[in-house]
Order: structure tokens, then C-alpha cells, then sequence
């Protein structure tokens, strides 16, 4: 196999990437000059060597602890619980959690071969017995997979200790429309109401 | 593009570049399909709730001689399915349920089988937990039946002799069924099944229900599958769905 084809075919392994955009990416990359190419390929080792998931959360980190779990104004007593580390920006970006994290590496996808022991639910279960945990949110994605391994958290904690294990809510997009809403997510929002 | 309308059932889904997800569908009127659900990650308004896992609707498949790929044009949902997340025995089994028709439908349009897929999702979703594994297993049968796999059991898979209902029978997945005694005594292997397992076999192979199993009948129940349905399969693909729900069934791991 040609250098060409190499890398094309490493590019192909990337999620979403076809053997057509690879052929493409592996092109671009040779009319750029050396240099570019051989930064990004030392940026490629770095990651590598570099970045690993935190001891305590398993967020991904270049230390021991990640950022979260370092900042002592974080509130270490609630944990919310979430499927990829990529889904603690997106709570960070809205600026009101002040708790800490516990990331679980996927979901439950039988149909992807991941299974309850493919997922850090048995470090999370440890971490809650280790004390000092009074809350775990749950916010797995509102989805079928999502739900089932919500339910495997609950079961698994049921058996850890004395701690709230509470869900996030569910139902009616912000600004959104009634009219244009599906009826599970109006069904969800009903069942999910709450006193005014 | 022609477009293909028809009910379906989405039975696996992934991630796609950075907002789309891919579908494989089940489809009443074309057989199992994968189809490209463009933008659906992002917006709620095209598609809502409805490309959630074993979801019925009516699928608009905007469909292209020659590729393997369709594009949904619009899912409208009939059926969520919601229950199947609200025990883990439901959602092991169902995709179980899932797998076996992923590994073995084609596309091909087959009205029977869809229907028996969508009984069996309502089935494990409406059973209690205590009972959601006899509801997939119960499922699965039917299914293998409604895709051409249904084993002999009222007559002997050999030579065709009718079968005794109450006495053990020799069962094996070479002959594709229970033997006569006289030709169980010449084939080279097999698991000897008692009436009652049998009856709820010719049960479940129908459709119907039957007793309660307790816990070592279950686990024979899935062991019997798991050798019938790695007998049929020819590519080598693992069973990991199924896998993961005998285990779940079993108590041995999750």
C-alpha cells in the first residue's frame, strides 16, 4: 500500500468519514506545506500521550484530576452523571451546574455490544460509597438507550448508601412550540409537570 | 427519487457526521433498510421523538436504484415504545428481538414478519418484568418462524413421523427440529428436551403463550436459542445483543 492509501484508510476509520472525504482530507493535506502536515501529526502524539480520563470522573484531562474536580468552589456532594465527557460542555455552556461530573463512557447499546460493565457505573457506585456524595442527577440523553441506562444507575445505587438519585427533566423545548411539538415529548412534559 | 411510504420500526440507529444519524429500519413494504436521517441529531421540529429506538410510524424513504443508503424524508410516529426502557429485561430483550431480525431480514417485503416483530416489541413492552423474558423468547420463536426458520416440532425433522406431545424428544439444529427416537439414536448430537419445554416451543412457534418459566427453564430456553439461532447464522457475525441478554436473563454479569 502507497503512503496515499495509508492514511487514507486511517481517516476512513474516523466516525463519519467515508472513503471519499478521506481520499479528499488525504489530499488537501499533501498540497499543504510539510510543516503543517508535520504539526499536526506531533498534535496527533501529544493528545495521545497526553490526555487521559480523570482518576475520580473519568472526564478527560492532561493530569491526575480533571479541571472540575479540582476547582474547590465545585459543590463534590452532587455528581451528575453523563454518557460522553463531550456532554459536560454542553452543561458547563449553560453556566448553572456547580456540582461535579461522573462520565460513563457510552450508553447501554446492546446492539453495539455495550453492556453494563462496559460503562463506569461500578467506579460511580464506589465513588458514592466513599461518602460525601448527596445527590447523583442522572442526565443521560432522553432517548430509549438513554432511559435503560438511567434505570442501571438507579438499580446499581440502590445499594450504595444513603443519596438522592434524581433524573433531569424531560419534556417541552425552551421556546419552543406546542403546536409543533411530537406527542411522547408532550406525553413526557405532562407526566413530568410540577407545581406552580 | 422514488419515494417509498410505509410503516416501520427503527431497530438499530447511530450517529452520522455531526448533526444526522443513520437508520435501520424495518419496513413493512421493503424489507429491512438503512436510511439517512439528515439533521436529525440537531433539530427536534423535523423529526421529534420519533427515531427513538423500536418507534412505529410511517417512514418516508426517498429511495435511489443502486444505493443501499435511502434518505428519510419524514417519520411519522405511530408507536414509542417507551416501556421497553423501563426494565432492563424489556430492553435486553427487545433488542435481542432486534438483532435477530438485523441479522436475518432482507429486504424483501415481508408483511408477516413485520407484524410479528411489532406484536413482540408490544409484547416484552407490555409484560411485566418477572415475565419479559418468556415475552422475548416467546418473540424470538415467532419471529424465526415468520422467517422461514420455524423448527419441526409436531413431527420428526428426519422422516417426518408424527411426534408423541408428552414424551421427551431428541432436538437438534442440524435437522432443524425434534427427532423420532429412532432416527435421535443415529443423529450425533442434540439436547433432549422435556414435554413441557416442548409444548411451550410448539407455543411460542404459534404466536401463543405458555406457562410461566422459572429461572433453570429460562436459561435452557436461551441456551437453545442462542445454539439454533449461531447454527443459521452463515457470515460470523457475534450475537452481541443477544449475548447481553442471556446474561441479563441469567444473572451471570449484569
Amino acid at each position: 500500500m502507497s503512503a496515499i492509501d495509508d492514511l487514507a484508510t486511517e481517516f476512513a476509520k474516523l466516525p463519519g468519514i467515508g472513503r471519499k472525504t478521506a481520499l479528499r482530507l488525504t489530499y488537501h493535506l499533501l498540497k499543504q506545506p510539510a510543516e503543517q502536515s508535520r504539526r499536526l501529526a506531533q498534535t496527533l502524539l501529544t493528545m495521545g500521550e497526553r490526555v487521559r480520563p480523570c482518576e475520580r470522573c473519568y472526564n478527560l484531562t492532561e493530569d491526575v484530576l480533571c479541571a472540575v474536580c479540582r476547582d474547590p468552589r465545585r459543590d463534590q456532594a452532587v455528581v451528575c452523571v453523563v454518557e460522553e465527557a463531550s456532554d459536560i460542555g454542553a452543561i458547563e455552556r449553560a453556566g448553572e451546574y456547580r456540582g461535579v461530573y461522573h462520565v460513563l463512557g457510552g450508553r447501554l447499546s446492546p446492539l453495539d455490544g455495550v453492556g453494563p460493565e462496559d460503562l463506569t457505573v461500578a467506579r460511580l457506585v464506589e465513588r458514592v460509597r466513599g461518602g460525601g456524595v448527596r445527590e447523583v442527577i442522572v442526565a443521560t440523553n432522553p432517548s430509549l438507550e438513554g432511559e435503560a441506562t438511567a434505570l442501571l444507575v438507579r438499580r446499581e445505587l440502590a445499594g450504595a448508601g444513603e443519596v438522592a438519585v434524581t433524573r433531569i427533566a424531560l419534556g417541552l423545548p425552551v421556546g419552543g412550540d406546542l403546536e409543533y411539538a411530537d406527542g411522547v415529548t408532550i406525553a413526557r412534559a405532562l407526566t413530568a409537570r410540577r407545581a406552580m | 427519487m422514488p419515494l417509498l411510504v410505509s410503516d416501520a420500526i427503527v431497530l438499530h440507529a447511530f450517529d452520522y457526521l455531526e448533526s444526522s444519524r443513520i437508520l435501520r429500519l424495518a419496513t413493512r413494504e421493503g424489507g429491512v433498510r438503512s436510511a439517512l436521517a439528515k439533521g436529525a441529531r440537531r433539530s427536534q421540529r423535523r423529526f421529534g421523538s420519533a427515531l427513538d429506538l423500536f418507534a412505529q410510524g410511517s417512514a418516508q424513504l426517498s429511495t435511489r436504484t443502486g444505493r443501499d443508503l435511502d434518505t428519510l424524508a419524514g417519520f411519522d410516529v405511530v408507536a414509542s415504545r417507551a416501556a421497553l426502557a423501563e426494565d432492563l429485561g424489556r430492553f435486553a430483550g427487545a433488542s435481542a428481538i432486534a438483532e435477530l431480525v438485523l441479522h436475518f431480514q432482507s429486504d424483501h417485503a415481508d408483511p408477516a414478519l413485520f407484524d410479528a416483530l411489532a406484536a413482540t416489541l408490544d409484547a416484552i413492552a407490555a409484560a411485566p418484568p418477572s415475565r419479559a423474558v418468556d415475552a422475548a423468547l416467546a418473540g424470538a420463536w415467532r419471529v424465526i418462524g415468520a422467517l422461514g426458520f420455524a423448527p419441526a416440532l409436531a413431527e420428526c425433522a428426519e422422516c417426518n413421523a408424527p411426534l408423541d406431545d408428552e414424551a421427551p424428544a431428541l432436538f437438534t439444529h442440524a435437522a432443524g427440529g425434534l427427532l423420532c427416537e429412532r432416527c435421535a439414536r443415529l443423529a450425533p448430537g442434540g439436547r433432549r428436551m422435556p414435554g413441557e419445554a416442548r409444548r411451550a416451543l410448539q407455543a411460542w412457534s404459534r404466536g401463543g403463550e405458555a406457562d410461566p418459566l422459572d429461572a433453570p427453564a429460562a436459561r435452557a430456553h436461551l441456551r437453545l436459542l442462542r445454539e439454533f439461532l449461531l447454527h443459521h447464522v452463515v457470515d460470523g457475525r457475534p450475537l452481541r445483543a443477544f449475548e447481553l441478554w442471556e446474561r441479563q436473563s441469567t444473572g451471570s454479569g449484569a
